[in-house]
């Protein structure tokens, strides 16, 4: 089944990336949504059906944390799939996203391979 | 932080630069190390820089200074284009991503770091190079020329 994901990063060439690796990792996409910050983020998802997200953290208007903390308050998002990619991977940080409700968590640099697998276990695709 | 322990801290600090920019740089950039070269070489020339701040526990400085031509490279490799496609604006978005990248790598690896903010990276375009952070420093030979980078913690402070 091809996916619908949403890309969040405030960064065009930090998206543009995602959708190079989610290509190259051979998941089947059937429209990328972008966002550069949560509360476009937000708006994608209150206009489009999205299976997954990827989201960055620090961002302007509206950050990460903000915006996965609203997804989980709305009840057409909050059963959405959330990964988090972020440079930043102390625990802190990591347990923060957790219990905020992101499912998933990709600490940059990534390649195809550990993203495929993170998608794969939010979205409970068992390839065996 | 104690005399008899910086040079030890500084020589993880220098580890750690080292494992996690040949790390960022082969898996986001698909730019392999070729060789360390010293750092202080790119001093005076004309190269673009990105450089950071980060506010937490340590707080510190980041600096990342590069050929023009392996600017370009990076950025190509980084987006998926052919070198001569490569805008300016994108060269200087991608190095600051390098920046970001490294210098969040680099301080989630090494274990005394509780928590970290880093703020946007600034890039620049100096003709005659001059790095603004004084600490640990590290020099790449890549296809195209070099690249730097250099991380200050301010463990004192925190």
């Amino acid at each position: 089944m091809a996916l619908q994901i949403l890309i969040v990063d405030d960064s065009p060439a930090m998206r543009s990336f995602i959708r190079r690796v989610v290509r190259l990792s051979g998941i089947e996409v059937d429209h990328y949504f972008e966002a550069g910050n949560g509360a476009e983020a937000l708006e994608q998802l209150a206009a489009n059906p999205v299976d997954a997200v990827f989201t960055d953290i620090n961002m302007p208007v509206m950050d990460g944390e903000e915006f996965v903390r609203k997804m989980r308050e709305n009840g057409s998002t909050q059963s959405i799939p959330v990964i988090v990619i972020s440079t930043d991977a102390t625990i802190n940080r990591i347990h923060t996203m957790q219990a905020l409700g992101a499912m998933g968590y990709l600490q940059k640099p990534f390649g195809p391979e550990q993203l495929r697998n993170e998608l794969d276990r939010v979205l409970g695709v068992n390839h065996e | 932080m104690n005399d008899s322990v910086a040079p030890e801290m500084d020589a993880l600090v220098g580890a750690l630069l080292h494992s996690c920019s040949e790390h960022v740089l082969e898996t986001m950039f698909f730019a392999p190390v070729l060789d360390e070269v010293n750092p202080a070489d790119s001093n005076g020339c004309i190269r673009v820089v990105s450089r950071l701040h980060f506010q937490g526990k340590p707080s510190g400085d980041f600096e990342v200074d590069a050929d023009p031509g392996v600017a370009r490279s990076l950025a190509a490799g980084f987006l998926g284009i052919d070198d001569g496609e490569v805008t300016d604006a994108q060269i200087d978005e991608v190095m600051a991503e390098f920046c970001n990248m490294t210098c969040g790598s680099a301080l989630s690896s090494l274990g005394c770091v509780q928590y970290f903010c880093l703020e946007a990276p600034e890039t620049s375009r100096p003709s005659e190079f001059t790095p603004a952070v004084t600490g640990v420093r590290r020099g790449f030979l890549l296809e195209g020329g070099t690249l730097s980078v250099c991380l200050r913690v301010d463990f004192d402070r925190s």
